[in-house]
């Protein structure tokens, strides 16, 4: 969370892509800006 | 200036609301425009409702097929609940919480439409400014959902 604060932005989950875009797709339904990135 | 909560715990659980007529009228107009603004998608403060997950075109039709609908049906039943019980003295847990995601999506469109930053200044507003008004309303919106927060997170 404070992360967030100080950089306004963190990496809050990770995994297969299925797995993110259903927890992106979460974070959208909350009003919350989530973008996925591959590394 | 002491001004009486519009949103409390109830004992008997939920909350308690304490709106005057002109604030339910107020409260009315701003949701039946949210409302509106749904069923456009193409309106700029509500692609803030619909955030890209992807930077590449084509993953993104892929995300937006695949949630959107899901994405608009919880924002349209929220709305539609709050509209419902607007009138009442008294929310349950799960009306309460339908509040509280309709309320975020109205202050994120307003928000974005008035371009609010952190460096805005809501003390002292003058609603003869051009923004004057419309942030008013951003305030006591921000204000409505820090009692909601408050109300449903005291146990």
């Amino acid at each position: 969370m404070l992360q967030v604060h100080h950089d306004g932005k963190a990496v809050v989950s990770s995994g297969n892509r299925e797995r993110s875009e259903h927890d992106v797709a979460r974070l959208h339904a909350y009003g919350l800006w989530a973008t996925m990135q591959q590394d | 200036m002491y001004l009486p909560r519009k949103i409390e715990r109830d004992p008997a659980g939920g909350v308690r609301l304490n709106f005057d007529e002109q604030e339910l009228l107020l409260l009315r107009e701003l949701l039946a425009e949210l409302q509106g603004l749904l069923e456009d998608p193409d309106d700029p403060a509500v692609r803030r409702l619909f955030p890209p997950a992807h930077d590449d075109f084509e993953s993104e039709e892929q995300y937006r097929s695949l949630v959107r609908g899901q994405l608009l049906g919880g924002r349209a039943e929220a709305l539609a609940t709050v509209r419902r019980t607007l009138g009442r003295e008294t929310l349950s847990p799960k009306e309460a919480d339908a509040w509280l995601r309709a309320f975020n999506d109205l202050r994120l469109v307003l928000g974005t439409r008035l371009d609010v930053t952190e460096d805005i200044e809501f003390e002292g507003l003058d609603p003869r400014e051009p923004r004057g008004r419309d942030l008013a309303v951003y305030a006591y919106l921000s204000w409505l959902q820090e009692e909601l927060v408050e109300a449903i997170g005291q146990v």
